[in-house]
């Protein structure tokens, strides 16, 4: 198992924003973590990552408590977090936001880190043609895009993206997700995708978790949930389209 | 002296002293992008800068360019131990404690400074002897141009530094947003705390470059960084051109305005200066209109 998570709970100053949080992750899988709003999806990776430290339990990570390590130590173990809202650094080109994506890696030379980057143009044609262009003037999805690449320059084992398709156009959505999939079997990269939008998240992962305020309160495979009448009526808007239908 | 050969030595001195201005904004302006605090002790440090200098070359008797590499180093480690103990116990408070603490911080280091030092003004030699040349009815002092010279390499470091290098571009993340470098495994703390050592370092070289002109005193460092502090704001707080086009312009409207208005008023131009801009253009020449970016 890649990633473990046992009875977490976690709080900001006295609002706690998940309960006895237990999830799995395994080596190679796409594991969605799907919920309304609020439900504290983004919060669970934050604990994840080691921006926000646990009230209770235990984060294991390779057989490693990683519960207390700091952010910057825990992306040297091979989390990469994508985090919400993309973060593209607005001041800084394309190119040097995907160098410092890479920045983890010690004994990385010049000439492979060029190598990896043109291979991320490969990947996402716009950021090749926008190499030299600040953060802030991309669009949302090319910044989506970017922030996805530059996750993935700290090669990580475990890739994980906070709502890659807020305020994307539905063919972007798409582009990302497709990207998603193929990075996933390139690289081997697990992938642990936290999503409001249900439908899409379930389409391309392995297994996915539903959380409602700040619990855990199903999971299964995608098939599963996609099947599921609940997670339908909840959060694939099975009830809206009866009432058109 | 003719009316043009004036106003040359007004424009000459005033781009001058218009650069240590420029060194002090700087150190500002970088530490208020990577902290989003206003650092009021960036005068008070000039000061200390300028006092090393003074016990290093005129007590110890040290040779110019080892007093000025020494202090350097002295005022490096002077800027860990202040973003130690001043910034960072109150890093994860608001600004407001931290800008406190800064305020607390200068008048601590004006009055160890009078208990140290006196209240007699100590006299530093300038870098060379020899004064100065004239062309053309302008006297050029040659400790001016040392100012020009070095605070001209100065902002060359800074560009070449930050724009070319990966401990600047980390430092840029940094200042950029703290998060989000943090998840790139940027040591956030640790770049912080170089920022303040550089800044540091400028405001010292600022204080090192004037002690010649003005004499040392415990005050001296009051006014120098309010007026830091006007470029900062003129220019457009936190951008490093604005840092150096706000300080050559407050040095100048200081020269000129002592020269052609009143003399005795001179250090009330550059806040008259100021106080034109937070009417018509708060922002700054270089700022932008603070926006939160979706």
């Amino acid at each position: 198992m890649m990633l473990e998570m046992k009875g977490v709970s976690a709080s900001y100053d006295a609002v706690q924003a998940i309960r006895d949080v237990s999830l799995e992750v395994n080596e190679g899988e796409i594991v969605c973590l799907i919920g309304a709003n609020g439900a504290g999806k983004s919060t669970t990776l934050k604990v994840i990552s080691g921006l926000l430290r646990p009230n209770a339990g235990e984060v294991i990570f390779e057989g490693k408590q990683i519960q207390k390590t700091k952010p910057e130590e825990i992306v040297r173990l091979g989390i990469s977090h994508v985090p919400e809202g993309r973060r593209v650094l607005p001041g800084l080109t394309v190119r040097e936001n995907l160098e410092l994506g890479a920045s983890v890696r010690k004994g990385l030379s010049k000439a492979d880190l060029n190598k990896e980057i043109e291979h991320q143009y490969e990947l996402f044609p716009d950021l090749g043609r926008l190499r030299n262009a600040l953060g802030w003037t991309l669009s949302g999805g090319q910044q989506q895009m970017l922030g996805i690449a530059r996750g993935l320059m700290a090669r990580p084992k475990m890739l994980m993206m906070d709502e890659p398709s807020l305020g994307l156009a539905p063919i972007i959505v798409k582009q990302v997700l497709e990207t998603t999939k193929r990075i996933s079997k390139e690289f081997g990269t697990t992938v642990l995708l936290v999503e409001q939008n249900a439908s899409m998240a379930l389409s391309i992962s392995n297994r996915g978790y539903v959380m409602e305020t700040g619990r855990i309160t199903m999971s299964g495979t995608s098939k599963e949930l996609l099947s599921n009448p609940q997670v339908n009526e909840a959060y694939l808007g099975g009830r809206s389209r009866k009432l058109k239908g | 002296m003719s009316g043009l050969a004036i106003l040359g030595q007004n424009v000459f001195s005033g781009i001058a002293i218009g650069g240590v201005y420029a060194l002090l904004a700087l150190g500002i302006a970088l530490i208020y992008r990577s902290t989003n605090v206003t650092n009021f002790a960036q005068g008070d440090i000039t000061m200390l800068g300028a006092y090393a200098l003074y016990i290093l070359l005129e007590q110890l008797g040290l040779p110019y360019p080892i007093a000025f590499l020494l202090a350097i180093v002295v005022m490096g480690i002077f800027g860990w131990l202040f973003q130690r103990f001043v910034y960072y116990p109150l890093r994860n408070r608001s600004f407001l404690p931290v800008i406190i603490a800064t305020i607390g911080a200068g008048i601590l280091f004006q009055n160890v400074a009078l208990v140290v030092f006196g209240s007699i003004p100590r006299k530093v030699n300038p870098v060379f002897a020899s004064g100065g040349f004239t062309v053309g009815g302008v006297y050029f002092d040659l400790q001016y141009i040392v100012i020009l010279v070095v605070t001209a390499a100065l902002f060359v470091f800074q560009y070449l530094f930050f724009e070319h290098t990966s401990l600047g571009k980390k430092m840029q993340a940094t200042a950029q947003d703290k998060t989000m470098a943090q998840l790139l495994g940027i040591p956030v703390a640790l770049m912080i705390a170089f920022t303040f050592i550089y800044s540091t370092i400028l405001g010292a070289i600022g204080g090192m470059l004037v002690a010649p002109i003005y004499f040392v005193t415990n005050r001296m460092g009051s006014t120098l960084g309010l007026k830091a502090f006007a470029a900062c704001i003129c220019g457009g707080f936190g951008d490093v051109r604005g840092a150096l086009i706000g300080g050559i312009a407050i040095g100048l409207i200081e020269a000129l305005g002592a020269a052609y208005i009143a003399p005795v008023y001179k250090d009330a131009f550059p806040f008259l200066l100021l106080l034109v801009f937070l009417l018509v253009r708060p922002q700054g020449i270089f700022g932008e209109k603070v926006s939160e970016k979706a």
